[in-house]
């Protein structure tokens, strides 16, 4: 079903002294368990007497709350308490927010205070000893509700007689940030023509990890703590929301995580509801529980940003030299702003998505809607406006009568113009995109392209190929933030590790992430393992987080693709910091230099007389338990922590200029599409995936992350919507309705890699995992070459259901409307 | 996802059940369960009391007749419908039983559930019409066989009255039916689809556009006597987020083609 | 068999063997068969991925049967006898649970249990399944992490027949 071809490319070419863990597909530490159902996720976990929590969720998308009453669930058997917005008013203050004014005055609470903003808000919590009690419980509490008109479409948001979500902010306009880089007017002057494309929009899916959010929470009244057994990836910035909110020091919220079901980026802002139980397991005096079921979670929580480009005019010359752009991107926000309006710059990592123009305008405009509140989704902002660049490049390519594959080869940045600055000041490392695309071509059999084309006809069908190149920029600067709030204090990034060698030579890793699939204990061990030298087994790398630990700081948490940069950073340093250090007490007590010492298979041994050897278990021994005799100054302790900080200065507010992202890891994807012309209905008979995220610590585990990324892109392509009624109601509310991709979707999978390392981080490594969508932008262009010789319809939606493609293949000349090309 | 309180019965005998639908006014059968505690779980219809139709034998099994006429038993499941020796006297009900779902769904999922819940995107009832079944229905007045172009009333509507059984799935021999969708992904939701039987005369009925199966006569077995006959008929299917209405009535036409081109393939065969 | 139930109960004692160990609990009638698994027998290795059965998270072999353990009430399996993932490895790992293991068709594994459940029940009535076989089979298995084509490959390899690489 699937193939590899691996076409190794290191620009930096290391040649290894010994055998290196790293680079080999070593087991997966995280399996034995996992295969055996002996996973630890936040829902496995038990506390006596704990209480389950229901959330009382609004059945409308827009009405003031004229009252809560929760007399009758109190009375119910079995319940222990309820929480209301009225309390949650008194007992904490707003969320902090992000944005600069207006978004700036939302003010946002773990439960709906005096209005409801979306259908499935959270209103009121009932707790309850059994799950199907709170339940029970729920249904008694009544809450009088005042329906007021609703926005469901962000087009209508800014009208004149458009309904005002926040009264707060005064408008539904909650952030807006004009880009202006480089001579977008001399780029229009210059060009041969312009294309004009009225409206692009990328839809509004998300992930769905299988497992949704939840928590268990626990409150130590002597001390004050809450301990939070839950699965939100994030925790840095959880913290930052809640603690202020609760008015409590950082240090009172410890959270744990084990295995997590998935994230995606889905579970960053599960926080009010973790507030919620904070509250509640306070004020009962007991652990409360809470699992958020599908629908809740559909309804609720993390949509991708909904995004329109709107009004795009593009400049360039006959030959296909794509001079610049400009545009309006115009966001959904859904109901709140959470993460948001971070995703106003994000997409500014990838301006020019892979391509060379130096000339680019964008007017973001982010507004609030009666929809769910986004945040970040897998390709967070950046997969929006690299589908946005790759449908530019595909229509004015289409309307030129250009080859899309010459056009991109053409306008790609190129290998050796790495590292490339762009037009807004942020660095590509490194890349050859011409070279993958070349491998993705030969993968997908590009050279019988016409001959595919014709059989898929005998047989009825209409074949297209279509490509999808996309960036996975890694490794934040959130000093990015400042070019959405100006007096925001935050800026670089950090990721944390300890290890330590323990009393009996034990290695002993703590990390700061929170994993949800990345395979985390295993890159580590592989990279602790090549630099002490040992074998993988005497690594033991501690499953999951515990801010117990203390290896964690301010951004801590597993999400925008960094752990190989930032996490696999932190590991590197914190064991050369160790290595160091066992090489200066083995000198000690070897009587030699520590440059004299080397660590190898599980010794510190003279190098050139192996047999002088310490096993590690020795020096674990000394420091821990047998110290007496050592020199007053020797700084040993075997046990170290290190905060890695990637190197970034903070961005220029005014030109909206600088480094935003550390590493750029690329995917080039080619798919084979085949349409039923009757139906509409259409099958992607082949597909290939190219890869470069530089040094690969484990090739089977960044190629999972591909397929993953794959899958979840052709989903969101074809089935994944989050689409509302009139009344405000999600139509995909759950999976019975909201498809995923199951097996038998899937197409043939060809892979492909190169290896460019990055020049930026210690370890050659590139942050990877999101995916940046390819396999969106890649059906879309399939879908496109298909069609056109039916008219050449353009594809102007991200998602394209069978019905949207039959629509096409009747009326081709209706999407046509949104394209005009003029000369100049 | 919880339930609400519900009464749980598990009878033995098909009088057992029928005893106690009769006595407990809010009681509903469980067949395979794989609607039934879907709606529950959702919590928009509560049962008092559940039957649980799993452990009557006389509900099970497919017995094949001298005339090749088989016999199923509702609560066949969708997967013993598929292994069945006996069911393939008629091809057709393996082959679309095998589209349903998944294997978890048509491990417990039963014939009779799928026929009685009457949803228009599910495969069998207009497979029912379309082959000429008949579904004879126990209840306290007694029992009687309805044709299957009489037994589905409405959306989650049939025949079978409060305090009655399906008991019995009639379906003559004959092996030249076909059955065409359109899904949500491969196995997915229907959102079109159409069952056809060339045996004797052409029947075409489509799934889908209305609220029960919608019969469809078309003039001749090509595909364009079918479309017209299909365009004739001007339906106003539903329009839901698979789908709109005008896509449905677009598919109509193709899949009814298309179902009865399989068939007609087969005749003779 | 289980025992006859005549008159409707709001609550019963079931009876169940998991895993060939028995256990006896009084459950409500409305309790899931998943949720009497995870929170009265503590066996939480099946997990809960949805709440309309689509997922198979939940999946368990019940008398021989693949079903979804949350389509089912805990009444319902009294005197039944159900495999859940905790008894596929005796000591060690089974050639099944290796074969995921190697070939990388699992990542966060949560899908993962219901996942070998599925292929579990292939393997006993298929003992050489080709791939589309393998994916018919894994149908009601959703995962959002591997994109399903290391899972076939690792079913394949667990069944003795050569994979590529």
């Amino acid at each position: 079903m699937s193939e590899t071809t691996v076409s190794p490319e290191r620009t930096v070419v290391e040649e290894p002294t010994r055998e290196q863990w790293s680079g080999q597909n070593v087991p997966r530490k995280e399996d034995k368990r996992l295969v055996q159902g002996e996973g630890v996720f936040f829902d496995d976990v038990k506390r006596h007497n704990m209480g389950y929590v229901h959330f009382v969720r609004s059945p409308y998308a827009h009405a003031k709350i004229r009252s809560v009453d929760v007399s009758a669930a109190l009375d119910f058997p079995g319940v222990y308490g309820t929480l209301t917005g009225d309390e949650v008013a008194t007992l904490t203050d707003p969320f902090f927010q992000i944005s600069s004014p207006p978004g700036a005055h939302l003010k946002d609470y773990c439960l709906a205070v005096g209005k409801v903003r979306f259908v499935g808000e959270p209103v009121a919590a009932v707790v309850a000893e059994t799950r199907e009690g709170a339940r029970d419980a729920a249904e008694l509490i009544e809450v009088d509700y005042e329906p007021l008109p609703a926005i469901n479409d962000a087009r209508r948001a800014l009208d004149d007689d458009a309904p005002v979500l926040h009264d707060d902010a005064g408008t539904n306009l909650t952030w807006e940030g004009v880009f202006d880089w480089g001579d977008v007017d001399g780029a229009f002057a210059e060009a041969d023509r312009v294309v004009k494309i009225s409206e692009l929009h990328f839809n509004r899916f998300n992930s769905t990890p299988l497992e949704c959010n939840g928590a268990l929470v626990e409150y130590n009244r002597g001390t004050g703590q809450w301990t939070l057994i839950t699965n939100n990836q994030f925790p840095g910035f959880a913290a930052i929301m809640m603690g202020p909110a609760m008015r409590v020091g950082l240090d009172k919220l410890r959270f744990v995580t084990q295995d997590i079901g998935g994230g995606f980026g889905n579970k960053i802002t599960s926080h009010p509801q973790l507030v919620a139980c904070c509250l509640l397991a306070r004020k009962l005096n007991r652990a409360v529980q809470w699992t958020e079921w599908r629908t809740d979670f559909h309804t609720s929580m993390s949509h991708g940003n909904e995004r329109w480009f709107v009004d795009t005019e593009v400049a360039v010359k006959n030959d296909g030299t794509m001079l610049g752009f400009r545009t309006t991107a115009l966001d959904d926000a859904g109901a709140w702003l959470r993460y948001e309006p971070l995703g106003g710059i994000i997409w500014a990592q990838v301006t020019p998505g892979m391509y060379r123009w130096r000339n680019i305008q964008l007017d973001f405009k982010q507004v609030v809607t009666n929809k769910a509140p986004v945040s970040p989704n897998r390709g967070y902002s950046r997969m929006q406006h690299l589908w946005f660049t790759e449908r530019v490049i595909d229509i004015v390519a289409s309307e030129l009568e250009l080859d899309p594959v010459e056009v991109r080869k053409r306008n790609y940045i190129k290998a050796d113009e790495m590292p490339y600055e762009t037009p807004n000041g942020c660095i590509y490392d490194s890349g050859d995109y011409a070279k993958m695309l070349d491998v993705a071509l030969d993968l997908i059999g590009y050279e019988e392209l016409d001959s595919r084309r014709a059989d898929a006809e005998k047989r009825g069908k209409l074949l297209g190929l279509g490509i999808g190149s996309t960036l996975d920029s890694g490794t934040n600067n959130f000093g990015q933030s400042r070019l959405i709030n100006a007096d925001l204090q935050f800026s670089g990034n950090n990721e944390v590790a300890t290890v330590k060698l323990d009393l009996f030579g034990e290695i002993v890793v703590t990390l700061g992430t929170t994993p949800q699939g990345q395979s985390h204990e295993t890159t580590a061990a592989q990279v602790v393992a090549d630099i002490l030298g040992c074998s993988l087994d005497d690594v033991n790398v501690r499953a999951g987080h515990d801010s117990y630990w203390n290896s964690h700081a301010g951004f801590s948490g597993t999400y925008a693709s960094q752990f190989a940069v930032t996490g696999l950073g932190a590991v590197k340093g914190a064991t050369e910091e160790l290595a160091g250090q066992m090489r200066k007490l083995a000198a000690v007590v070897l009587g030699a230099t520590p440059d004299d010492i080397e660590l190898a298979e599980g010794q510190a041994r003279l190098k050139g007389n192996p047999e002088a050897a310490l096993p590690f278990m020795a020096l674990g021994a000394i420091i821990n338990a047998n110290n007496a005799g050592l020199p007053e100054d020797l700084d040993v302790t075997l046990n170290c922590r290190y905060v890695y900080r990637p190197p970034f200065e903070v961005p220029d507010v005014e030109r909206k200029y600088g480094n935003l992202t550390l590493t750029y890891a690329a995917q080039v994807h080619a798919a084979v599409v085949e349409i039923d012309p009757e139906t509409g209905v259409y099958e992607i008979v082949d597909y290939a995936a190219v890869d470069d995220c530089g040094k690969r610590i484990n090739p089977q585990i960044v190629e999972g992350q591909v397929m993953g990324a794959t899958a979840q892109a052709l989903g969101a392509a074809t089935h994944e919507t989050f689409p509302y009624d009139e009344e405000g109601n999600l139509l995909t509310p759950n999976f019975y309705d909201y498809h995923v991709p199951h097996a038998l979707d899937m197409p043939p999978l060809k892979t492909g890699y190169i290896e460019s390392e990055s020049p930026f981080t210690s370890l050659g490594t590139k942050g990877m995992g999101e995916g940046g969508g390819a396999g969106i932008h890649a059906v879309c262009a399939a879908l496109q070459d298909a069609l056109r010789s039916n008219g050449k319809p353009i594809v102007y939606d991200s998602f394209n259901p069978y019905e949207r493609v039959w629509e096409m293949l009747r009326e081709p000349e209706a999407s046509r409307e949104r394209v005009t090309v003029e000369s100049t | 996802m919880l339930l609400r309180e519900v009464g749980y019965a598990r009878p033995r005998t098909t009088d057992e059940a029928l005893g106690l639908l009769a006595e407990y006014e809010g009681a509903r059968p469980l067949a395979g369960g794989q609607t039934l505690i879907n709606v529950m779980k959702a919590r928009a219809a509560a049962p008092d009391v559940l039957v649980d139709l799993n452990g009557i034998a006389e509900l099970k099994g497919v017995e094949l007749g001298s005339d090749g006429t088989l016999e199923i038993g509702p609560m066949t499941t969708t997967s013993e419908l598929i292994a069945a020796q006996e069911a393939r006297a008629r091809p057709i009900l393996g082959e679309v039983c095998s589209q349903i779902a998944d294997l978890q769904v048509r491990n417990r999922g039963t014939v009779g559930g799928n026929i009685c819940a009457s949803d228009p995107t599910n495969h069998l009832p207009p497979v029912m019409v379309a082959i000429g079944a008949r579904m004879t229905i126990a209840g306290p007045s007694g029992e009687r066989t309805v044709p299957a172009d009489e037994f589905f009333l409405g959306v989650y509507m049939t025949a079978v009255g409060p305090g009655e059984l399906l008991t019995k799935v009639t379906v003559p021999p004959g092996r030249s039916d076909g059955f065409s969708s359109v899904a949500v992904g491969k196995d997915g939701t229907c959102i079109a689809n159409a069952a056809a039987s060339a045996n004797g005369g052409l029947r075409v009925v489509l799934g889908c556009v209305a609220a029960v199966p919608e019969v469809i006569r078309p003039d001749g077995t090509d595909a364009e006597a079918v479309r017209s006959a299909v365009r004739a008929a001007e339906l106003t299917p539903p329009g839901d987020v698979h789908g709109s209405s005008e896509y449905r009535r677009a598919l109509a036409e193709v899949v009814a083609a298309r179902a009865t081109a399989q068939a007609t393939e087969r005749v003779g065969g | 068999m289980a025992a006859d139930r005549l008159a409707p109960a709001q609550a019963s004692r079931v009876t169940v063997e998991v895993n060939g160990t028995t256990y006896e609990r009084e459950v409500e009638s409305r309790r899931l068969l998943i949720h009497l698994l995870r929170d009265d027998l503590d066996l939480t290795g099946s997990h809960v991925g949805c709440d309309t059965g689509n997922c198979g998270a939940c999946s368990v072999i019940l008398d021989g049967t693949l079903v979804k353990s949350c389509m089912l009430l805990a009444v319902q399996v009294d005197g039944s006898s159900i495999e859940t993932v905790e008894g596929l490895a005796e000591g060690e790992l089974s050639p099944l649970q290796q074969a995921f293991s190697d070939h990388h068709a699992l990542q966060c594994g949560y899908c993962t249990p219901g996942m070998l459940m599925s292929a579990t029940a292939l393997l006993r009535e298929n003992p050489t399944p080709s791939d589309d076989e393998i994916a018919n089979a894994i149908q009601g298995n959703i995962c959002r992490c591997t994109g399903y084509w290391n899972i076939v490959k690792a079913v394949k390899a667990a069944s003795g027949q050569e994979v590529g690489e």
